[in-house]
């Protein structure tokens, strides 16, 4: 530690540009993490604040809500944190100020079942008649609010926004909440009794018309929501391995300068693990410092972003994340290590 | 007691065509209290010599005792652990790290090797090469003599009973040249070190107490 300490204090510009080398590299992964936890949470996000334990879905649907209809005599008897949930694709179109279309989803509740019961509001009040509904949070960013009429198309008659909906995002679409009425007059009649069902009960049901799917199952199921994340993580994993290569690299560049040093200290008797330990060390100063940096300015840039931008850090998985950086830089180290455990005392003498 | 012996050595490099003998039946001895000097031309030997005698590589034929032990017998952490403690290199280059303060040369010492000079010493030390207050200064701050005589202190900082030196005067003038000799030949007496010194340099003759002449890898004692 002494020898790495002091040579990077000696050095500033080296070490500074590969701690800054580090940094971007740190910022680039987080900035990534955070898009990918942003945009998977624009995919969950109303599934999980409706604590969904299981999904029922018609058996046909390929474990896909749009695909799904459950006929009401196929209906199982509910229990206790069961839903029936209507899900239709929409378009909106405001008929209140500035026109304004938007695609959308309705989401058809019933007043006497969790979801609408526990559905958190950042304003407002829930649709407690046919005619009303309420919007995902997100859209008051595109000028929805309290009060203004829209128009599902396709219907005639209009509806009044009375309430926002924190967390309205699934599968990357906002929700509008509406009662089940409004959802089956948009399906077309009563012969059907939703789309599935949403509980928070685990159990499973496999009949000839339905199939009860855990969350994880139906997550992993949304239309690009695997294949997103898988990207993300590849992309990730990516600049781990490149970043790991740089660190041993630049190290490898700067112990090939020392090693005439390194032979003399080795002909001095100097064990040959003091100077592999500094080399080890110092990466892993560099990686540690390069890594709290790219937090601080990842930190800083998500106060600069807009709200409306999928962008969500988790902390706790931002910092394994960094203490994997760490751990790989270090392995980095390995390659200049080979080069110290290489240098012969008598090299000193050359 | 002789703190380096040489008996009968030869060193050869490579095989056949390209086979070199770099030594041939070589016999030395250096004694606590003595200045040795070996000189002879470039390419004569010199390094080999003294790679050998400093226990950094080991000879074709013959045997070689530092401080008593063979350092063919020794393993390889044996023979750092014997350089550590016995031993003092000065060679051409390269001694000083240069992102470490004249200070700090001796702090790396201390990390590794209990037995060294107390402060006190260290000061003393100093003081006689005239580089006490270069303390704060990196290498590149110094001139090449300050720069030897510091790494002369550094090697004498681990308080070894043996100091070898390769060249010593290559980069000095005339002037310093006498400065060195005078210094090496205090070591010897006044700090009771076995001194060796490989070079080239005539002007170095007249510290010696032996002098030995190396040609072609032969070795013949001068007086
Ligand atoms: N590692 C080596 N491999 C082959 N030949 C060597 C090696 N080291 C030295 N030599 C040869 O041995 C002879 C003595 O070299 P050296 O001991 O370096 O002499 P000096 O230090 O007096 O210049 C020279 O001919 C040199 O070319
Ligand atoms: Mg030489």
């Amino acid at each position: 530690m002494f020898l790495a300490i002091k040579e990077i204090k000696h050095a500033k510009v080296h070490y500074g540009l590969i701690i800054a080398m580090v940094t971007l590299i740190g910022y680039l992964i987080f900035m990534l993490l955070g898009l990918m936890l942003g945009l998977a949470n624009e995919n969950t996000a109303a599934i999980d604040a409706w604590s969904t334990k299981t999904v029922i879905l018609s058996k046909g649907a390929n474990v896909n809500l749009n695909q799904s209809l459950i006929k009401t005599a196929d209906l199982p008897p509910l229990k206790a944190g069961d839903s029936l949930v209507g899900q239709s694709p929409v378009v909106i179109s405001r008929q209140t100020g500035a026109t304004h279309k938007q695609s959308a989803q309705l989401i058809g509740l019933r007043a006497d079942q969790p979801i609408y019961q526990h559905l958190e509001l950042v304003s407002g009040h829930r649709p407690q008649k046919p005619r009303q509904v309420v919007l995902a949070a997100n859209l008051r960013t595109k000028g929805y609010r309290l009060g203004d009429r829209i128009k599902l198309a396709g219907q005639k008659q209009s509806l009044t926004v009375v309430g926002f909906a924190k967390d309205g995002m699934l599968n990357m679409t906002p929700i509008v909440y509406g009662n089940l009425q409004l959802w089956q007059a948009v399906k077309g009649g009563p012969q059907f009794a939703a789309s599935a069902i949403f509980s928070q009960r685990t159990f499973q049901l496999d009949t000839t018309a339905l199939k009860a799917y855990p969350r994880a199952t139906y997550v992993n199921k949304l239309p690009g929501y695997t294949a997103q994340n898988k990207t993300f993580a590849a992309m990730i994993g990516f600049l781990m391995i490149i970043s790991m290569i740089i660190i041993g690299v630049f190290l490898y560049i700067l112990t090939m300068q020392k090693l005439p040093n390194y032979a003399v200290l080795r002909a001095q008797g100097i064990p040959g693990r003091t100077l592999t330990v500094a080399t080890v060390s110092q990466a892993a100063v560099l990686m540690v410092s390069g890594g709290l940096l790219s937090l601080l300015l990842t930190r800083l840039t998500m106060l600069g972003l807009p709200a409306s931008m999928p962008f969500q850090l988790s902390w706790p998985l931002a910092a394994g994340l960094t203490g994997a950086l760490v751990l790989l830089g270090t392995v980095g180290a390995l390659i200049p290590v080979k080069l110290i455990q290489r240098v012969q005392p008598l090299d000193a003498l050359r | 007691m002789n703190l380096i012996e040489l008996k009968q050595v030869s060193k050869v490099y490579g095989h056949g065509v390209s086979q070199v003998q770099a030594l041939k039946e070589v016999n030395f001895a250096a004694a606590p209290g003595e200045l040795n000097l070996v000189i002879g031309p470039s390419g004569s030997g010199k390094s080999t010599f003294l790679t050998i005698a400093g226990g950094l590589q080991t000879p074709t034929s013959g045997q070689v005792l530092i401080n008593g032990q063979d350092p063919a017998q020794l393993t390889a952490q044996q023979r750092d652990h014997l350089r550590l403690t016995r031993l003092g290199f000065i060679l051409q280059a390269y001694n000083l790290l240069p992102y470490l303060t004249v200070h700090q040369q001796f702090e790396l010492v201390d990390r590794v090797k209990k037995d060294h000079l107390t402060p006190a010493a260290l000061q003393t030390l100093l003081t006689e090469l005239g580089i006490d207050q270069l303390q704060a200064k990196y290498p590149d701050q110094l001139s090449g003599g300050q720069n030897q005589r510091v790494a002369i202190a550094r090697a004498l900082y681990a308080n070894p009973a043996i100091v070898l030196a390769d060249e010593p005067t290559a980069a000095l003038d005339s002037q310093r040249v006498q400065g060195v000799g005078q210094l090496f030949k205090t070591l010897a007496v006044k700090h009771h070190k076995a001194v060796v010194l490989v070079t080239h340099d005539q002007r170095l003759l007249a510290f010696a107490d032996h002098c030995y002449q190396i040609e072609d890898g032969q070795m013949t004692q001068l007086s």
